[in-house]
């Protein structure tokens, strides 16, 4: 286990839910159906689980340090409603568990200007040995800031859309 | 329409990993496997008259309402894969079914990918009944999928478990 991050950590935020991560729906995730598509989703919520890892200390500079890598176990969308070409995103983000090596994150993506939800994305990301590329425990100090955002997280509600299983509703 | 294949789990969709689907931890990003895995719910759909043309076409449209995917194994750049299809449920709008990614030379599981689908009104975009010409085919797959083990990646829950 990592004792120490050989760089500066950002300034923890410990708002619950994390909401600093913006982006931008770009032309090249839009497919022939004229709206965003499917795995650009996933690939704007990765951002998102980007944006959580910085706030934790876990940037680029931990990958390019050959410190350590973080990987996404399994992930869970719903697609709510489209957006299109253009759309500007804005994305919240509730640790809703963690244990030695992952987190269980659940992410909200809204439409920035009329704010109705476009998707969420709940999902779990381990963290890995650079060296072995398997799972290894948190570096000490991101330890102590997921307990840290734990704080304030665990007071949130659960999600509605957190835990799904998906199958045909028999009634419809 | 293309001749229907009714070989039970589909298997007719190869895929190469592309230089740019890798990122900065040297392998296939999380969201291109799920480019990878929209590309076989295409040749899914060809099966039924739904796929690109249909759209194309004007005919209608697809869309997926919830996706489910477990990451099992790395794929590197140049890998070879491929999807196989397995279709769970059905009913007069919506398809539900799941995509297993292997690597085509190794033969690992890499990923599977679990989807709700919905048939969509291409004026309204709002949902709409399978037309009868794709309805007729999605009964005759899923008949042949029937028997087919329902794999255990199939309706999970996501969680971290507590020791």
């Amino acid at each position: 286990m990592l004792q120490s991050l050989p760089y500066e950590l950002p300034e923890l935020i410990t708002r619950a839910p994390l909401d600093t991560h913006r982006s931008t729906v770009i032309p090249e995730w839009v497919d022939w159906n004229g709206h965003m598509n499917v795995a650009f989703y996933v690939a704007a919520f990765d951002q998102a689980s980007g944006a959580f890892m910085r706030n934790m200390g876990l940037g680029r500079r931990y990958v390019d340090g050959k410190l350590g890598m973080t990987f996404v176990l399994e992930t869970h969308v719903t697609y709510d409603r489209e957006v299109r070409e253009g759309a500007p995103l804005r994305f919240t983000t509730q640790l809703l568990a963690r244990d030695a090596k992952k987190v269980h994150l659940f992410h909200e993506m809204y439409h920035a200007e009329q704010d109705y939800l476009a998707a969420t994305n709940e999902t779990i990301v381990m963290n890995i040995n650079y060296e072995t590329r398997r799972s290894g425990p948190w570096p000490v100090p991101v330890a102590e800031r997921l307990d840290a955002i734990w704080a304030t997280h665990q007071a949130l509600p659960k999600p509605a859309k957190a835990g799904r299983v998906m199958g045909l509703s028999k009634r419809s | 329409m293309i001749d229907l294949d009714l070989a039970a789990p589909l298997d007719r969709h190869p895929a190469t990993v592309l230089p740019d689907w890798i990122d900065w931890n040297g392998h296939m990003n999380v969201g291109y496997y799920v480019v990878a895995f929209d590309k076989a719910t295409d040749t899914l759909c060809q099966q039924f008259g739904c796929g690109y043309e249909y759209t194309r076409d004007e005919i209608g449209m697809t869309f997926v309402l919830e996706a489910h995917v477990t990451y099992d194994r790395e794929v590197k750049e140049g890998d070879p894969l491929r999807i196989t299809t397995q279709i769970l449920d059905h009913d007069a709008k919506r398809l539900h079914f799941i995509h297993m990614m292997y690597h085509a030379k190794e033969g690992y599981l890499a990923a599977t990918n679990e989807l709700m689908l919905m048939n969509i009104d291409y004026q309204t975009r709002r949902s709409a009944p399978w037309p009868g010409f794709a309805m007729e085919r999605i009964e005759q797959l899923a008949a042949a999928h029937a028997a087919l083990p329902r794999p255990s990646q199939a309706g999970r829950l996501i969680g971290i478990k507590k020791k």
